[in-house]
Formats: C-alpha cells, structure tokens, sequence
C-alpha cells in the first residue's frame, strides 16, 4: 500500500460517514484564529479573576499587574490557545458524551506542507514539527550569543548595559537547553522510535500532539520577557534564589515558561515509555532493540522522575515572589541553599537527558557505518541504565562551594567521579566497533567521530571538575562554560547533526548534499574547538563566568574567541542551506541508503502513514553485520501478527 | 598504531606543559590544587590519547574503499575487554577521588592560630572587619603571609562568591547563614591581588571587586596600627571610593573608573542645584540615603541603602570631600 492510497483510506473523517463534522465557520473550527480569540478570551478571564478576587478583599491595587501576568498571560491565554488550535477537541468531545472517533485520522500524516503547521497526530509529523520549531530557537539562540560575544570582545561595556547583557547570556542558555536540545532529541525520537520497534504509531498519538504544542508556547514565553518592563529574565539559567525573587517581572516569563517546557517534556516522556514497553513488534525483546530505542527509555525515565522537581523549585522562586512566601528568604525562615538543592536535583540529570539520546543515535550511526555489530550491546544497554541511577546521586557536586553540609562534599565527588566508568564502557565499546570494520566516512559519521573527539574533552574536564579540591578552584569560571560547551554543543549538538544527517532520507525522501554536509562539520569542528578550547585557560586563569565586563589582560583571548564564535555562527549557515536546499529539490532517496538493519529503513522513504503494511516479526538484533543470513525483521507475510492498537 | 599513540601523546603532553594553565600560586591551598590538578591531568593525558589515537588509527586503516560493500567481521564483543574497561577507569578515578579527598581535608585545616577575618559582600561591594585587631574595618582586604586566615563571611541580599584567583579557595557568601574559608597566603609572594565575585549577582556583578593586598606579618601589624591611629591612607576619599565599591558602579574621572551602572558623578554640583541642595548635604545624603534623589534614567532600589552603617562618619565624610573636590 502506497502513501496515498493510506491517505484516502483514511480520509472519510474529512467527509461523509456518520462520525462527519458539521462545517464550522473560520472562527469556530479547529486553527489558528479560534486560537487567537481563545487566547484573548481566557487572557481575560484569568485578569478578571485576579481584579475580582482583588476587588472583593479591598485589596490595592485592584490591577496587580504582576499577578495577572502571571495568571493571565503566563497560565490561562497558553490554554486558551491551545483549546483553539484543537489540541483537547477530541478529549472535550469524549467529556462531553458527544460522539467521537476512536478510528479517526483526519488529522493524521501530512499531505501538503499546511498539514505541519496543524494539530497533527502522526509521529513522523510531530517529529519534523519539533526539528523545525526547535531549530528557529536554536538559530535565536545562537544570535544573541553572538551579540554578547560582541560585546565581550572588548573590555568595559560597549554596545549595551548589564542588565540587557546578563538578560542575553540567560536567555541563551534557557532557549538552547529548554526548548532546543532536550526537544530536538524528543523529535529525533518522536520519528525514529515507534519505527524502529515496528509501531504504527506512538501509544498516544493525541498526547503527543499535545506534548508538541506546548514547546512553542515555552520558547515564545522566555522570548517575550524581552517585552517585559525592566527587561527579559537575566539570572542565568539557573536562576538562583534569592536573587531571581528580587529581579524584574520578566523573571517569572522563565518561571513560568520552564513550567509549559516541562510539561511537554514529561508527556513525551511518559508516551515514550508506554509505547515502549507495550508496542514493541512480535520477537522485539528488550536485548532486541536498538541502542537508540534503549537511550530513550532510559532517558524518559529520567525526564518523569527529575523534571518535577525543576518545575517545582521555580513555582517556589515565583511564589516568594507574587505569594510573599519564604521557601528562600531568610528573614522568614527561608533556606536559600534549598533552592539550590531542588533545582539541581532536576538539573544534573537533565545533563544525561541531554546526552543519553545522543548516545543512543551515535550507536546507531558507529554500527552502520563500520558494518559491524555493536560491541558489547548488552554492557552498552546496561551502562545506560548505570548513567540513569548514578546520575539520580551526583547534584550537589554543583554546589562544592556553595555552602551545603561539609560531609556530602566527598561522597557526592565519588559517585560524581564513578559515573565516569559507564561513560567509558560506551566510549571504548564505540571505538572496539569500528576496529576492523569497512568505515564509511559520510556526513552522519564523520559527526559520530567529531563527538566522541570532543565528548572526551569535555568527558575529562567533567574528571576535574568532579575533584572537589580543583572545583573549588575552577568553579563559576570560564572553566565551565568551557566544559558545558564541550558537553552540550560537542557533546549533544553535534550528536543532534548526525541524527539529522542520518535520518534526513528517511524524513524527506530526499538525500543531503554530501560535499556541503563535510564542509558544515569541517568548518563547524574547527570554529568550535577555537571558540571554546581558551576558554579553559582564560577561567582556570582567573575570569569569572557572566561578566559583562573584564580584566584587560583577557582582552586579547576574548577578541580571538569572539571571531571564532562567529566563525562557528557561520558554519550553520551551510547546514540550513544544504537541508532546505535537498529538502525541496534533492535526489530522491532510496528507501535505505546507508543498508541498515533496523526497521526503519525497511519502509519507504519517507514511511507509509501507519508505517508498516502488517506488524513486523522480529526475529534477530539490530546490528547483525558480517553475519551471513542473518535479520533483524521479517516484513509482510510470513509471521505477522495483529497490530497492537 | 603505537606511533600515532605516540605522537598524540607528545602533543598532549606539551599542550598541558607549556601553555601556564593555573595562575602563580600565591597559598599552600592553591599549591595543593595544583598537586591534584597534575595527578588528575596524568591520567588524563593518557584517557585522551588512547581515544584520539584509536579514532585516527581507525580512520586511516579501516576506511572501506568507495564501492567496498562488504561488512566487518561479526564482532560481538569480548567480556575480558569489557571488564578490563569498567575496572580499570574504576581504579583510576577512586585514585584521583582518594587524592582529592585528602587534599579537600588539608586545605579545610585553619592551623593553630589563624588570623580570623569577617566578611561581609552586597549588591556590589565588599567589606573587611578584623575582629582580633579590636574589630578593625577596611574596604581593602590586607593579609600577612605564612599564617591561615580564617575568613567568616556573610552577605547582606543575594548569593555572592568569593575567590582570590592565585590563592585558589573559593565559597560562596549565603544570606541567612555564615560560611567559611581557610586561605594561608604563602611567604615570598606578597604583593596586590584582586578579590572578584563569582556568582551572578546582579547588574554590577562583573565589577564587584576589590583589592586585595598581602604583607609580610611585620607589614601587616603596622598597617593594622596605622589604620587603629586613625591615619594612613585608607580613611583618604579615593581610597574608600574604591574599596567601598563606588567604582564598581559609577564613572568617575578623577578615580579612572567608567562603569555605568549608576549615575555618572562628574557633574554633582550641577545635579545639587537640581534638587535646591547644597552640593556637600546633596552628595552625603545621595550615599547615606540613595533613594531620596534619583537621577532620571536609573532605578530605585539598585544602590544599596545601607552604606550609612557600613561607613564611619569619618570615611563618609572622607568620601563627600572626595566627591566635591573638596579633599586633598
């Protein structure tokens, strides 16, 4: 069955049958104005219950602007809009005993580039819908890191004062981690996993069309605090207490949008594990599935036990603030450290949730690429989970001077240190598979090999700054921003290209230029290690990290890293060129170009809408290379079973 | 293969030598980081060129031809290989967490007679109290050498940090709670430093300095009577502008400082008969007082109010002068 014959097969919810919709004028039906008016409407409910409840006590002032920003603006108009986009129109349906589809798929799979911009329930939909929304803030994101580097390309305040400087520097980093590189992986995952485990979909196509649409409204709400009187949030990422109490409104903008970023990512999250656990194909055993798949179970776990604790320590922040609470003030019996506490009991995990991923898709890339097993899956698989239950021990190795208790100090540092072991065993293991192998240097593995290059730099600085004597040192310098660019940009980001490079055939059906693909890792390798490699020394040195301003005798170092930052800038540019260039008119894609086993390249490129035809039978591992006769799946016939939708 | 581990080794090995990475240590802490920081860096130095060595050595040698289609050997792995990757790197880094731990013990050690110093930071300032030396104040921070100092330190508003860069020690200044630091500046090393903040504090963060000078234990005791006399230079307006943090904040020609956090202050008298005040009560109420006048473009409540208590009179007064062109 070909795409389109699924597309018409399933098209009857558009049309007759007695499930049709009745036609619904521009401002009732599901889309982007009845989002607009809904986000007005609820806007103004949530003012108004603010003024009333204000009104009825005798409180002034009557308009708390602060509070119905929060109410108003930052909780009520996000759901408004949502409920007109059509996110909860089937749930609404079902609460209200009208009639409802189970089978419906009206807003299943794309069929014109509109079908993208739609509350849409197909995977593979979700998957582009993610990629692209998270790549726009990447792009933002990196921007206003140049405009700082600009800035500290000279000693004393050029081109804008602290506050705008310090927003900028926080906005960065909250847009690259919140709301591109833990989602960008989600939407590598959204595509990839249900196929490879032979799903037709994830178990919860609607939650995970929800899960979506709660990122842009995350990433739009940390861009609006620039509106904000006073300026945007400008507390770092990490938006220590009680200084984040005490900052201008834009603040709770980062509050509040962690809380909508955070939500998306545990829903995601939770589906992930169901349809893991519960739509794996006939014969897909746990020891059958692909590292990638193993990655984010492991890493959806971590996201549903840790994030809560994120959202919980910035509703705290934010209610010291508009509730005159005291979790965090002293004069109230408030415990500043605990803000530290909560939020980095969310926050080091979320280092692995931004790796794990990342490891997952270098597996698959090493394996391919080599035309060798995995070497040691099963210690590979394991040492996943190693990562996931040490990770849960190490926190307070980010508060080695912060003035926590004495005696945690050193077995934070052990734990810290040991997770430095499962690391290794995937390191080594990925080195052991291409040893002896047929290595294909194309554009997703010359990145498998520029991360695992860089991934160990940062690997080793993290041995440093896991040694609580040389972190008491380097902490708070640029040392770490060093080390964070090495983990996070050579680390994930880098791993989010290869993905992308990876699986562009099989999400477009085209194939990526491969000249340009080696020019955007050449100039992008290069550029970074010149931008971030002094930072080690210039913090080790001495230069505090978040300065808008320096000592002179760093003047030179930072001029050399800012040209190289926009070196690095640059190089993105030939990545956006080569994907939208191939994506409109590239040659079209073989259904499996790099010859992999597992099932995603058993499709079509791109895949049929419910991707497979019958439900794979499962009937080896996924990286049998060099084994004569040997499958990973049988496809069509044979053995298969009923779907389990 | 041994000969590209070779190379990268050497290559490594002289990044790590001959660019200074740590500043000169200027305390036995800081000597003892350095102790852990070349253990850690040994073995790291060997992690890192296996890694690279392996990769380029793989890339050279088992690069498939370009219609080489054939797979690699079916490898599925090797558990004497496995352990000894998961044991190995286990041992080393319990060494380097062993090491670590001793050190982290010795550089918390205050000896038998420490010298023990109060301080205090807020929004964007430091202050000194000597409270063996009858509770003497300074802006400036003066330590002798060859003995601990026991730093108590407290903040007044949000999170600061404190860090000397050549004396290595490093804590963070909590509201609410007191927390401590042992530095011992190391004799043969007197000279200036600069004590800088460290975490974000706000709009003055990146200049919240302040000077820091190291005396032998003979230069120490004079400077501490010299400033319980009541003379010497740090009660003079330039000094205290400094140490106070003035200069964090304000520009101000005749101190070369050119932040522009705050107001600009080389136009006070104009800005006095703006307000219908005489310039020395504008300029003395302005520091004691800031929120009464607040010079258009800036906001309330960005300069701390609190300089009224953490000054002497004399050092206000010392401050005014300085201010109006009045002083020496």
């Amino acid at each position: 069955m070909s795409v389109v014959e699924h597309g018409t097969s399933h098209d009857s919810g558009h049309g007759a049958g007695p499930w049709a919709p009745r036609p619904r004028g521009i401002l009732m039906r599901a889309g982007y104005v009845r989002a607009a008016w809904c986000a007005g409407l609820f806007f103004l409910i949530g003012m108004y219950i603010v003024v009333a409840i204000r009104w009825l006590a005798g409180w002034d002032p009557v308009y708390d602007w602060n509070i119905i920003t929060v109410t108003g603006a930052l909780t009520m108009a996000p759901i408004g809009f949502l409920l007109g986009l059509g996110a909860f129109d089937y749930w609404l349906y079902w609460i209200s005993g009208r009639p409802t589809r189970p089978e419906d798929h009206s807003g299943h799979g794309a069929y014109s580039w509109k079908d993208y911009f739609k509350v849409n329930t197909d995977h593979k939909v979700i998957g582009v819908q993610y990629l692209t929304t998270t790549f726009v803030f990447f792009v933002l994101g990196g921007l206003m890191a140049m405009l700082f580097r600009a800035e500290l390309a000279q000693p004393g305040m050029q081109f804008m004062d602290t506050q705008t400087y310090n927003g900028l520097v926080s906005m960065h980093a909250a847009l690259m981690i919140f709301v591109f590189i833990i989602p960008a992986f989600a939407g590598l995952a959204n595509f990839a996993v249900p196929l490879m485990l032979g799903a037709p979909d994830m178990a919860f196509p609607r939650l995970n069309a929800l899960s979506f649409w709660l990122l842009p409204i995350a990433g739009t709400m940390f861009l609006a605090s620039f509106l904000a009187p006073g300026g945007a949030f400008a507390t770092g990422w990490t938006s220590y207490a009680p200084l984040a109490s005490e900052q201008p409104i834009g603040q709770v903008f980062f509050n509040m949008g962690v809380q909508w970023a955070g939500a998306s990512s545990i829903l995601t999250a939770l589906n992930f594990l169901v349809t893991i656990i519960t739509m794996r194909a006939p014969g897909m055993t746990f020891w059958r599935m692909p590292l990638l798949v193993w990655a984010n179970f492991t890493t959806s776990l971590l996201v549903v036990i840790a994030t809560p604790f994120i959202a919980g320590s910035q509703f705290f922040v934010m209610f010291d603030r508009v509730m005159h609470t005291s979790f965090f003030v002293p004069e109230g019996g408030g415990y500043v450290l605990g803000y530290q506490h909560i939020f980095w009991f969310y926050s080091h995990p979320a280092v692995y949730i931004m790796i794990l991923p990342g490891f997952g898709i270098i597996s698959e890339i090493i394996s391919v690429f080599s035309r060798k097993p995995i070497f040691g899956y099963r210690l590979m698989a394991m040492s996943l989970l190693g990562i996931l239950v040490l990770g849960f021990s190490v926190w307070a190795h980010h508060m080695f001077v912060a003035g926590m208790a004495d005696w945690l100090r050193v077995p934070m540092m052990i734990s810290t240190l040991l997770i430095a072991v499962p690391t290794g065993v995937k390191v080594f293991s990925w080195l052991a598979t291409m040893w002896e192998g047929k290595i294909h240097l194309n554009t997703p593995m010359l990145f498998a090999l520029g991360f695992i290059s860089m991934f160990v730099i940062g690997g080793l600085s993290g041995i440093y700054l896991g040694s609580v004597p040389i972190t008491v040192h380097a902490s708070d310098t640029y040392f770490i921003v060093a080390h964070i660019h090495y983990v996070l940009f050579g680390g994930s980001v880098l791993t989010i290209f290869a993905g992308i490079y990876y699986w562009f055939p099989k999400m477009t059906g085209r194939m990526y230029s491969e000249r340009l693909g080696k020019w955007h890792f050449w100039l992008t390798f290069v550029s970074f290690n010149l931008t971030f490699f002094p930072m080690h020394w210039v913090g080790l040195v001495g230069m505090p990290r978040r300065v808008a301003d320096y000592a002179d005798r760093f003047a030179d170092l930072n001029l050399f890293v800012t040209i190289s930052s926009f070196a690095l800038g640059a190089s993105v540019v030939v990545f956006f060129y080569n994907v939208v260039v191939s994506w409109a008119r590239g040659p079209i894609a073989e259904s499996n170009p790099w010859r992999a086993m597992t099932l995603e390249w058993q499709v079509s490129s791109p895949p049929p809408v419910f991707n497979f035809e019958e439900i794979p039978q499962v009937v080896g591992g996924p990286y049998e290379y060099g084994v004569p006769g040997a499958r990973h799946a049988v496809l069509k016939g044979g053995a298969a079973q009923e779907a389990h939708v | 293969m041994t000969g590209i581990g070779i190379v990268v080794a050497i290559l490594v090995t002289l990044v790590a030598v001959l660019i200074p990475w740590l500043p000169t240590s200027a305390s036995e802490e800081m000597d003892r980081i350095e102790f852990v920081y070349w253990f850690a860096t040994i073995i790291c130095i060997g992690i890192f060129s296996l890694v690279i060595s392996v990769v380029i050595y793989s890339v050279l040698t088992f690069r498939a031809g370009p219609d080489d289609e054939a797979d690699g050997p079916s490898i599925h792995g090797n558990t004497g290989l496995e352990i000894v990757w998961t044991v190995v790197p286990a041992v080393l880094v319990i060494a380097i967490g062993i090491v670590s731990a001793v050190v982290l013990s010795q550089n918390g050690r205050a000896g038998t007679s420490p010298l023990t110093v109060k301080v205090f930071a807020q929004q964007f300032a430091w202050r000194f109290e000597y409270p063996d030396q009858a509770n003497l104040k300074s802006g400036e921070l003066v330590l002798p050498t060859g003995r601990s100092v026991k730093f108590e330190m407290t903040s007044a508003d949000v999170i600061h940090s404190f860090w000397i860069p050549e004396m290595g020690q490093k804590q963070d200044l909590v509201p609410g709670i007191e927390t401590t630091i042992v530095v011992t500046p190391k004799p043969g090393h007197e000279g200036t430093f600069t004590l800088v903040c460290t975490e974000l504090c706000g709009l003055g963060h990146a200049t919240m300095r302040a000077p820091v000078r190291v005396l032998t234990q003979e230069g120490f005791d004079a400077w501490v009577k010299e400033q319980r006399s009541g003379g010497g230079g740090g009660a003079t307006g330039a000094a205290v502008f400094t140490s106070a943090g003035c200069s964090g904040c304000h520009a101000f020609e005749p101190a070369g400082s050119n932040a522009a956090i705050g107001p600009l202050l080389d136009n006070l008298a104009a800005s006095a008969q703006k307000a219908g005040q005489p310039l020395d009560v504008y300029v003395k109420e302005s520091i004691v007082e800031p929120g009464k006048v607040i010079a258009s473009g800036y906001a309330d409540g960005v300069m701390p109010a609190s300089f009224g208590e953490s000054l002497s009179a004399k050092e206000i007064d010392a401050l005014v002068q300085y201010l109006t062109g009045t002083g020496q």
